[in-house]
């Protein structure tokens, strides 16, 4: 059952550019992206509980630094570039990560809040480098000979990292790693208690949430192909924020169906113009109201969906 | 297991995915353009404006009387709330779902510099971007529409420096590609007449308290300090000009500034004040195409008060319209660049004869106004940047 399941998903994902109309293509690996995105954070909130309202911050230095390195070193591989731009944004988690230990719920929010607009101020000011406001063009990345010039070719590479960092995700959930740190979102005295080093926790809560985005940040830069401060505003924090509750906090699946359902949805109610920003509030509101733990939990009651259990 | 209606399916779709014998977007029936814009964000008012009440406009005008060689026009938007990345998904969810025959109006530099190489590749006309950046020149499928920055620059130093002689000028600008591109520009033709910026101050997008950039270039004693800004913040340079008494220097907007927005938020502060004008004003001008736009809006949207978004993008409207017309029947993407190229001395009623040549600018002039009793009075005929 379970194998059927995913043997299936595994065909349409691999035979998508085939039978999909070309948008549908690059709308996929936009999807894909975001929930790279996604399960990053929701490492990070669903299951640490620890709110995170900068993540277009850490999107935007992943973004910058594949594309910095794409345009400096046109010969490193692919790969290399999205692993380097993954570790350069979880250096930066790390800086972030430690002085937040000392911060909670809203204050912790805020001073992630505040992360993002620092960023977007360091993307302005260092012109040199990320040639500020003017913005960035992002050349077709390669593999080798293989130039990543089509919108297949991209997605096959953005589906391609996304399932091995799904696995990773779903792996380390469940290894001890995983539990110490839902135990850190239901107790921290708790979890304290029964030998968890918070601050070991939390702080790796922050690195691998940070390298996720990093990462997904380096394949938005080859898929959307122009970076701009301008890209990385508040409000993309809050969309990354909406896809894990929308989707189901602490939930691998959610994630990625949360993200789905936001990127579909903040792409087809760009047709409503101005009343896109009344419509999406609608939706986020109805959904919170009705599904208070995501989609994830929501299929979780209907017998036979095949989700397994949180714990 | 994969049945066999699900094959054919497959097989429907591939099939319709190939190309069309005829252009894409247009149908013995209808053309099809549009465009991402600014709906919500910092510039929805401008781009509701110059889409829904500026190009649809005028296609409300050539489809009541008859279309375009019997095509009737249809316009699809999406909103892109400024963000690049919103406007490269929608660009191209306009050219490969929509099957848009061509882009109208986008707004903004940074979402419209995301979408070039992407139109250019796929070789979709970019028609009249609402920008000012002149990252959009020597492209074979953009034909630019406001009026350039060095463009604009040329003309207030030329009008400033050359005919009123003025020696000491100073720049209050936007610290992004709008206020950059047109310093740059200030400090090349002031460089002509062997002449530099006394002072620069700039300002963050999005900020409206410019009091301490205001008294830093009160300091540089300034005859004149330019505002490259957008409506928020200019009116706030004025209010604070006045606040604190600072009467010897003479403010002037840009081109993308001078209007009425700017005008109604600094209220009396902007009482003498001057600019570089675009657009004859669209409430009082006689001129016949101003006219006939007050006339249309009035019929199709009589709520709607004239302004020079909506008439920037009624105008891009003509200039389709004109261009689609002169292809003819047989209209293609090659076909309406030819067409457009083709324009010399074409008269809108509005703007000066319009003449279009291989550089595929299509506005390059303005004129020089003055606040008096808050309307812009016309102080000088057409100046030009060539």
């Amino acid at each position: 059952m379970r194998h059927a399941a995913l043997a299936t998903v595994a065909a349409v994902v691999v035979g998508w550019p085939w039978a999909a109309p070309r948008y549908f293509v690059f709308l996929a690996s936009l999807i894909a992206i975001n929930a790279i995105v996604a399960i990053g954070l929701n490492l990070l909130s669903g299951y640490t509980n620890q709110l995170s309202f900068g993540h277009a911050g850490f999107l935007a230095i992943g973004a910058y630094a594949a594309a910095i390195l794409t345009i400096r070193a046109p010969a490193l591989p692919v790969p290399a570039t999205l692993l380097l731009a993954g570790l350069v944004t979880a250096a930066v988690g790390l800086a972030l990560g430690v002085p937040c230990l000392r911060l909670e719920g809203l204050y912790l929010a805020m001073a992630t809040l505040a992360f993002g607009f620092v960023v977007v101020e360091a993307i302005l000011n260092l012109e040199w480098l990320t040639r500020g406001n003017d913005g960035l063009r992002v050349p077709a990345a390669r593999i080798g000979p293989w130039i990543l010039a089509t919108d297949t070719a991209r997605y096959y590479l953005v589906v391609a990292v996304a399932a091995l960092l799904i696995v990773a995700a779903v792996n380390l959930s469940r290894t001890k790693t995983g539990r110490a740190l839902l135990a850190v979102r239901e107790s921290e005295i708790a979890a304290q208690a029964s030998g968890v080093n918070l601050a070991a926790y939390k702080t790796l809560a922050f690195v691998v949430s940070a390298f996720y985005t990093g990462v997904a940040g380096g394949l938005f830069a080859l898929v959307v192909g122009f970076l701009s401060p301008d890209s990385f505003d508040v409000f993309l924090s809050v969309d990354f924020v909406a896809m894990i509750i929308v989707g189901g906090l602490g939930s691998i699946l959610g994630s990625v169906v949360g993200a789905a359902v936001i990127t579909a949805l903040n792409d087809s109610l760009a047709g409503f113009q101005n009343y896109r920003p009344l419509i999406f509030g609608a939706i986020l509101v109805t959904s919170m109201l009705f599904m208070p733990g995501g989609i994830a939990s929501a299929l979780r009651k209907i017998p036979g969906a095949g989700a397994r259990p949180p714990r | 297991m994969i049945s066999r209606a699900s094959l054919l399916l497959l097989l429907a779709v591939t099939l319709s995915a190939l190309p069309a014998a005829a252009q894409q977007g247009v149908s013995d029936t209808e053309i099809v353009i549009g465009g991402s814009n600014s709906f919500s964000g910092p510039l929805a008012f401008t781009g509701d404006q110059i889409t829904k009440f500026g190009v649809d406009l005028y296609v409300r005008v050539i489809n009541d009387a008859g279309g375009i060689h019997g095509r009737k026009i249809r316009t699809v938007y999406y909103d892109d709330g400024y963000r690049p990345q919103d406007a490269v998904a929608n660009t191209k969810k306009l050219v490969e779902q929509d099957k848009v025959f061509a882009i109208i109006i986008p707004q903004g530099s940074p979402p419209v510099v995301a979408t070039l190489d992407y139109l250019e590749e796929n070789k979709v006309p970019l028609l009249f971007p609402y920008q000012s950046s002149p990252v959009t020149r020597g492209k074979r499928y953009v034909l630019q529409g406001m009026t350039l920055s060095d463009r604009s620059s040329k003309m207030m130093i030329d009008y400033l420096a050359g005919q009123r002689k003025i020696k000491k000028f100073a720049a209050l600008y936007q610290d992004d590609e709008y206020g950059k591109s047109f310093l740059t520009a200030f400090e090349k033709d002031l460089a002509r007449f062997g002449l530099k910026l006394v002072g620069a101050e700039s300002v963050k997008r999005g900020v409206m308290d410019v009091s301490a950039q205001v008294a830093k270039l009160q300091a540089a004693k300034p005859e004149v300090t330019f505002l490259v800004l957008v409506p928020g913040p200019g009116a706030q340079a004025l209010k604070e000009r006045q606040k604190i008494g600072w009467t010897d220097t003479l403010m002037v907007s840009t081109g993308p500034l001078t209007d009425e927005r700017y005008l109604a938020l600094a209220g009396d502060a902007a009482e003498g004040v001057e600019g570089l004008s675009l657009w004859p004003d669209p409430v009082t001008s006689d001129l016949p195409g101003v006219k006939l736009y007050r006339e249309h809006m009035q019929r199709y949207f009589p709520k709607n008060e004239p302004n020079r978004y909506s008439i920037a993008g009624y105008f891009a409207g003509m200039l389709f319209a004109e261009g689609a017309k002169r292809a003819g029947r047989a209209l293609t993407r090659e076909s309406l660049l030819a067409a457009l190229e083709s324009f010399k001395g074409f008269e809108s009623g509005i703007l000066p004869p319009i003449t279009i040549g291989p550089d595929h600018e299509t506005q390059k002039q303005g004129f020089w106004v003055r606040v008096e009793k808050g309307r812009f009075k016309q102080l000088t005929d057409w100046l030009k940047s060539e």
